[in-house]
Order: structure tokens, then sequence, then C-alpha cells
């Protein structure tokens, strides 16, 4: 184990799909001799890239989980998280970034900022990562890193500067001049392992002069001695240059720019390179607590390793040998057979066996300390957790966790299905908080709901593959919200006076529209005439009738219910009696509050060449899209539109059709919004059908 | 609030040229000034304007992405409510689109090309349209001469552009109308020139072929938002 800190970087590599990153990740664990060989993403010989271990993603040639593993360059050691590019896995991004301390945001040079890298970096912005970008793929025809750095500056907002330029571009790809040493680096033998640098060739030299006068008058801001010396003229120690860049990348005030092709071994060694001066190190990052002692006050961790220990597990997994729970160490360290606090449960754990990940391989170790990701065997818990060691009491701060817009129902096909597909659901809702499960009572049926249609469908096939629990699927169903557009007063006595002990309640007040949020309850009952034990119970009876709206069945979000009025009967009124009433109430006032149903709106963004833009805008018509416009820059155009969930079902295929396989889309939820008339009508009518039919 | 108050200090009624959106006679119209006044957030009150009164605009946007585009408008009607949350809001903005083109890959042709494309599928038909960053410098008078038979002949009832004008080219038109648009402001129906004068913005009403008020009358435009002030 490394105890040196500063020779300690915990990275995440992140980007736009198919913009390369796992092939990156392979080659950086070919450079540090992590793995011997290397094999494609989609490579001829089947092996498939080392970070895709899930069969699945061998198949897509897409990354499904983030994998993690570790790797050691120079005199640093590096952990590695390699977050998938789809939007329907965020949750795995945003769970990398949270306990990531810098990242490297891989773009294509083709394609440079697509919709996808918007959305990571947004997501980098939130958990205050630095970052480095690395232009891939510069051996693609219409390579153009200067392009991709010039949108990293107007799309994203970021203070990017080439800290490279290309030694020829596309299939001319040679190397790169570094404006830091001025000197070319090329890339040679069989897989570009061997780094010679060399004068800059001539006809590069005037214009990287240029360009290092740029990087060097932008990056002295920085450095105050880095600025002296650009003054003063004459030679400049390449450590003040690079100091002056790592402070700027901490502050997030300075995104270097690295470039090269990870598929044709050209520049990774040069990353890495960057990642050891650039990124941070644990102790350059302050992370913050609550202290559940402290009335859940603010404080930042230590990353002392002789402090009491703090971590955070932030990823399960259902392997061979069990649970398998990622964490972070954020202070303190953890041997084995320590006995660690659950400070969510409360409940103690034993460590067993604690290892190092590479992919799907585990490497056991002894113990770990502060700044390192590592994974635990046996430990019962949900993501999110926190452990510490008995003295304190900490929670590290919430992760964001998006809600699911999308359902399906699955029956099983018999009943050994049934008991495995129990079992894979109970697996995948622990691992993944943006997949959830439920009966619906009134079908009886099973419903999973999640982040879109792959989402979805990743699971349902890993629930064959890996529980064989075979299952139907019902049609993808959108998540509909119901909720009320104007106030309404309800007056509801709930009485029950045949056989047994009768039941009374009256509950009267009013329900509105609530902008923000989901539910709020307020009493304003004055004089007692409902009893306080049954204010909460009235309160639960609304909860309850917020699960299933009239109109389609949805939950009902944006109701605030005042309680002003009632009467209660001595004998006769009872918990039940009064969360009868408030459902009573609840039934009574909705109806005249004129609810509606919202349908969930996607943010939409189809990118693909200029000569499709006119029949991709028909299709994102046809499909009550509202387009919010067009960029177009030379051959490639991208189309921004907000279009309803419901009618982007099978739009793959419908974009691959018109566009002869070269568009492609991402989207990603935007807002809940009113559906049309003539829609909603059709929902309501289908639900009474449904209700009749069950 | 009702849409109708927050319109009320908009350019196009405070120059009288309202009823030049729903008028059979087309309108070009040309807002001027020295890089980084705030030619933008004139057009997109102009832009609004039409919207809100029910017109269709297509914004096209030269050298800026549709955040940044997006951004303006979010921005002043933002000052226009006074940060109320209208619920007419996202109706108004059904009828803008924003189109956004590099410098180098601007063209008439493409312009209309894309057009086209929107019309005929029946996926919008624009009324106003907005062009923020046309290069006057680069442009011959006969493009811009293409640009009004195409905004006739697809029935577009007003075109607004912006022009960066330079302080070191003294030229200037019979009419007042600087460089580089001094050789073709007989196209343009309106020219404004917005002019920083000590703390103040003033918006110099240069020509104004249908306006109510007289060429070289000056509004007062609040320097902190861009807004037109009340008189």
């Amino acid at each position: 184990m490394n105890k040196d800190l500063s020779k300690v970087r915990n990275i995440g590599i992140s980007a736009h799909i198919d913009s390369g990153k796992t092939t990156l990740t392979e080659r950086i664990l070919f450079y540090t001799k992590r793995i011997h060989a290397i094999h494609e993403v989609r490579g001829k010989d089947g092996v498939g890239a080392k970070m895709d271990s899930m069969e699945l993603e061998k198949e897509r040639g897409i990354t499904i989980q983030s994998a993690a593993t570790y790797c050691s360059w120079k005199n640093i050691s590096i952990n590695i998280i390699d977050t998938p590019g789809h939007v329907d896995f965020t949750v795995e991004v945003e769970r990398a970034l949270r306990v990531l301390d810098g990242a490297i945001l891989v773009l294509c040079s083709v394609g440079g900022v697509q919709s996808q890298s918007i959305t990571v970096n947004r997501q980098m912005t939130r958990y205050n990562v630095p970052r480095i970008a690395f232009v891939n793929k510069c051996d693609r025809t219409g390579a153009n890193p200067e392009k991709v750095t010039r949108q990293l500056r107007e799309k994203l907002d970021l203070n990017a500067h080439m800290l490279q330029m290309p030694i020829g571009l596309e299939s001319d790809l040679k190397g790169m001049v570094d404006l830091i040493s001025m000197k070319a680096i090329y890339f040679e033998g069989p897989n570009g392992e061997e780094i010679i640098a060399k004068e800059i060739p001539a006809d590069m030299q005037a214009v990287a002069e240029e360009k290092r006068e740029a990087l060097l008058e932008e990056v002295s801001m920085f450095s105050e001695e880095l600025m002296e010396a650009v003054l003063e003229g004459g030679d400049i120690d390449e450590q003040v240059i690079y100091d002056a860049i790592r402070k700027g990348t901490l502050s997030l005030q300075f995104t270097p720019v690295l470039m090269g092709s990870a598929y044709k071994n050209k520049g990774v060694q040069l990353l890495l390179d960057a990642v050891e001066r650039y990124l941070p190190c644990p102790t350059d990052v302050t992370n913050m607590a609550l202290d559940l002692k402290d009335n859940e006050k603010e404080f930042a961790v230590s990353n002392n390793p002789d402090d009491p220990l703090i971590m955070l597990a932030f990823k399960l997994e259902d392997g061979r040998y069990g649970q398998l729970t990622y964490i972070r160490t954020y202070q303190g360290k953890l041997a084995k057979g320590d006995t660690v606090y659950n400070n969510r449960t409360g409940k103690k754990t034993k460590i067993g066996r604690l290892c190092r990940m590479h992919a799907n391989e585990m490497e056991e170790i002894e113990s770990c300390g502060s700044g390192d990701i590592v994974a635990l065997f046996g430990v019962d818990c949900a993501s999110g957790d926190t452990f510490t060691s008995e003295e304190i009491s900490c929670s590290m701060t919430s992760m964001h966790i998006p809600e699911p817009v999308i359902s399906l129902a699955i029956i099983p096909k018999d009943n050994k299905a049934q008991i495995n597909m129990s079992k894979a659901l109970n697996r995948f809702t622990k691992e993944d908080p943006t997949f959830k499960s439920y009966v619906d009572h009134e079908t009886g049926e099973t419903i999973i709901s999640g982040m879109g249609e792959l989402h979805l469908e990743v699971y349902v096939e890993r629930m064959k593959r890996e529980y064989n629990a075979l299952v139907e699927v019902g049609a993808p169903q959108v998540a509909y919200r119901e909720t009320i557009s104007q106030r309404a007063e309800f007056n509801y006595t709930h009485k029950k006076q045949t056989g047994g002990s009768g039941q009374y309640g009256r509950v009267a007040g009013y329900m509105e529209p609530m902008e923000d949020g989901e539910f709020e309850f307020v009493d304003s009952i004055v004089g007692g005439v409902i009893p306080r034990e049954f204010i909460s119970s009235c309160e639960k009876g609304f909860r309850k009738s917020l699960e299933k709206g009239s109109l389609c069945g949805a939950t009902i979000t944006g109701v605030r219910c005042v309680i002003n009025d009632g009467a209660y009967h001595t004998v006769d009124s009872s918990d039940i009696a009064f969360q009868l009433a408030a459902i009573g109430a609840f039934k009574e006032g909705y109806l005249k509050a004129k609810p509606i149903i919202l349908e969930p709106i996607m943010k939409v963004a189809v990118e693909g060449p200029t000569e499709f833009q006119g029949a991709v805008m028909g299709s994102i018509n046809q499909r009550r899209g509202m387009i919010i416009g067009t960029t177009e820059e030379g051959s490639y155009s991208v189309v921004e539109a907000e279009v309803p969930l419901s009618e982007m079902f099978g739009y793959s295929t419908v974009l691959r059709s018109l566009t002869q396989g070269k568009a492609e889309f991402t989207m990603e939820f935007a807002t809940f919004k009113p559906v049309p008339k003539g829609v909603g009508e059709q929902l309501v009518k289908a639900y009474q059908a449904e209700r009749k039919n069950a | 609030m009702e849409n109708s108050e927050f319109v009320v200090n908009n350019p196009l009624r405070a120059l009288g040229l309202e009823e030049k959106t729903s008028g059979v006679q087309a309108m070009m119209g040309l807002v001027m000034a020295r890089a980084g006044l705030g030619k933008t957030a004139i057009l997109v009150q102009f832009a609004l304007d039409c919207m809100l009164l029910g017109n269709k605009v297509l914004h096209v946007s030269i050298g800026e992405g549709i955040d940044k585009t997006r951004a303006w408008y979010d921005d002043i009607l933002s000052l226009l409510t006074d940060g109320e949350k209208l619920e007419s809001i996202p109706e108004i903005m059904k009828n803008r689109m924003i189109m956004t083109f590099k410098e180098s890959s601007f063209s008439k042709a493409l312009l209309e090309e894309r057009l086209d494309d929107l019309v005929k599928q029946n996926i919008y038909k624009p009324e106003c349209l907005i062009i923020d960053g046309y290069n006057f410098a680069e442009n011959s008078r006969e493009s811009l001469e293409g640009l009004r038979k195409f905004m006739n002949d697809r029935g577009l009832k007003m075109i607004w552009f912006s022009a960066v004008s330079h302080r070191e080219d003294q030229r200037v038109s019979a009419n007042g109308v600087p460089a580089p648009c001094h050789e073709v402001d007989s196209l343009f129906e309106t020219v404004l020139l917005i002019k920083p004068v000590g703390d103040a913005m003033k918006l110099d009403i240069v020509k104004c072929d249908s306006c109510k008020l007289d060429p070289g009358t000056t509004l007062m435009l609040d320097p902190s938002t861009m807004l037109i002030k009340k008189a």
C-alpha cells in the first residue's frame, strides 16, 4: 500500500458514447503493465477490452457498469473508474464522480463536444472535479483538435488550452509537439511503447512558438513566478509551468487539453504524465461529511490515516463470492478483521476480505488507507452507505439520484423464473438506485422502472443470463404523473357503525397546487377538533392517496394538503378511522381541483451529417417534439429538441433508417409537462378499461 | 401578470412598428453598434415582441451556440417579467426556433435550404427572422438583395439584422448610417444605432420609413438591462 497520499490519484474516465473511453483505459493498463496484451472493444480476437467484463458489454461494445482498476505509472498509484457513456447509465457516472478526485474527459476529435459530454461536464462541475481533456481519435478522417478545444471553451465554458500540437492528422498522425518541453514526441514500437523525443519539425517551429507563448500567457495567471519568468524572457523551468497548470486545474479555472489516438497507440503515455502532474491527490481535495452527533453539521474529512476511519460504499455488485462492495476511504485505515459501523443501519460489520479490483479480477490485500478505492466482501449494505470506526458517527453528503422515467411490466414464465426474478430484482435494486421495482396491486404485475429503454433492456437481459429468470416483457410504459391545477376544498366524514367497534373521523380543509416538491402536509387545526394523536393519521391517509391518481393511475405530485377543521368521537375515532377519512377527503377534493396528467419530456439531441437535418427535424415534429434549435458545423449538424418520452419508443430504429445509420441521438429527462387534451383523454380511457378488465 | 403588461416597453411598440408584424408589406431592419454594446439584447427584444404578438420567430445566430442564444431570451424575459414564472411562457417559447451556424459555413443558400426544410414539412413557418452576426464587411449588396427577395418570396414579415460598426471606420451614408452598412442602407426600412453617452445608453433612430417616431429621435436604454426605458 502506498502511504504517501501525494502519490495517489483517484480518477474517472468519462465521455460521450463511443468516444473511445474503454479503448483508452485498455492502453493505460497496457502501458502501466497491468495487462500484457491489448484487446479491442469489438476486436476480431473476441476477447474484448479488459474493462468491459460483462458479457453484454462485450457484445454491445458499450460500457454498462463502471469498472474499477488500479495501476502504477512512474512513482504514482492510479485508481481508475471507467464509466459508461450512455445517458441511461448516468447514475454510474454520478457515483464514480462522487468518489473521485479528478477526471479525464475524453472527446472524439471529429464529434467534438457532444450532448453527453455536456451532461458529463455538468456532473463534474456539480462535484467540483478538476479535469483534463483528452481529444481522442485524432487518426480519424475529419479530426480537428483545435475545433474541439474551441468547443470546450464555447460550449462547456471551460478555460481549455492545448498543451500539445498534433504532428499530422487523420491517417498522417505521427505524434505531437509538447508545447512545454518544446519537443516533438513520437511513439514507436509495435504498440507505441517507445517514446522518442526529437526536435520540432522546422515547418512547425514558428506555429509551436506562437502557441507556447499564448499558453504561457494564459497559465501565468496562476503563478507569479511564471509571470515574472515570462516577462523577463529567456528559459523557463518546466516545473514552474507544470505547477502553474496544476494550480489552475485544481482551482477549476483551467483545463489542460491533450490529444492523441488511443487506438493507434499515440499520446496515452503523455496523458498519464498529465494525470500525475495536473490532477489532484486525495489531500488536494476537500471532501465534506455530516456529523450525525452534532445536528448533521458539515465538516471536512482529514485524509489523515491516523484519524478514525470514514469510508463510503459507492457501488455494489453481486459476484461469485457474494456481495462485493466498492468503497472509498476518506480518512483512517482499514485492515482485514477490523470492525466497522454502518451509520445508516447502526449495524457493526467485521471485514473478512479486502481486495483491489481489476475489472472482474481481484487481488487480495491486507489493509487500505485514506484515499484508497477498494472492494469488501460479505458486507451487507446499500449503495451510498457510510462506514466509520465506532468512535465517530457521520455520513458523507448524499448523492444526486434522478427519478426513473420509464417502466415495463415483466411476467415470469414459470414458478422457477418467479423465484429467480425476485432474487435478481432484489440485487439490481440494491445495486442501482435509479432502477426500481414494485408490484401493481390492481393488475398483480411486477413493474420495473428506470432511466430509459436500454437501461431496462439490459436488466431484463441480465435477469435471463445471470439468474436464469425467463420473463415476458410488456410494452414500455411512460411513468406519468398526476397533479392538480387549482385549489379545492374538502370536508369528509368517515363513519362506520355496523358490527364491532365503530369508526369515526371528519377531516376538512383544502388542497392546492405546489410548484416545487411532491407533497406537503400542513396542520392548521386549532382547538383540538382533531386530537394531536390523529394528525399523523391524516397525513398517512393523504400520502396513501398520492400513490395512485384516479385519472390514469399515476403517482400524484405537487399537492399541498391543509387541514383546518374536523371532528372526532371519544370512542369510535382511531388511527385507521382518520386515515380513511383523509383518503375520502383527498378523493373529494382531488376531483374538484381539476387534476391533470403530466408526462416526462426528454431533452433530445440528434447528431449526424447535415444532409439528413431536414429528415431528422421532420421525424421530431411527427413525435410532438418542439425543436429548440439546430447547430451546423461544416458537414455535421445537431438538432436539439424537447420530445415527450411516450413518442420516443423505437426512435433509434426510425432514425437509423432515415439517416442510413449515420446519425445518433441521446436523450435525458428534462421536465414534466401536462399532456395535450387528446392524449390525456386516451390515457384516462385506457386506464378505465384496464380497471374494468382487472 | 398578463402578457400585455410586459410588452409595453418593447422596442417594436416603442417605435410604433408592431403593425408591421401583421402587415402585407415586409420590412428589413438593422441594429448597429460597436462590439459588446448590446445588439443581441435589442434583437432579442424585437423577437420577443414578435412572439408575444403571436408570430413565429426564427433566430439565426452566426458564430454563437444555441445555449448562449437561449440564455439571452431567458435573461430578457426574466427582466421583463421581474423574474415571475408566467404560465404562458412555455406557450410563447413555442414561437421561437434557433438556428446556429459557424461564421464560415453560413450562406444565403444554406439558410434558404434550411428554411424550406422547415416550411415544406410543415414543421415551422416563421414570420420574423432575426439574423445576428451577419458579416456585412464580407458580403456584397447582391447577397443582401437576395435575402430581401427571399424574405418576400417566403412571406416573411420582418427581418432584423445586427451589424458591428468600428470606431476607426469613419465612413457614413447620406442618411447617417455608419460603415460597413453605409452602402446598403437603402435596403433597410429601419436603422437603429446604439450609442453610449457617458453612463447612459441611447438608441438613435437613424432611419425609419414607417416608424411613428421621426428619424433623429433618441430612445434611452437602461444600461444594466438594455431594456428601453419608460418615457
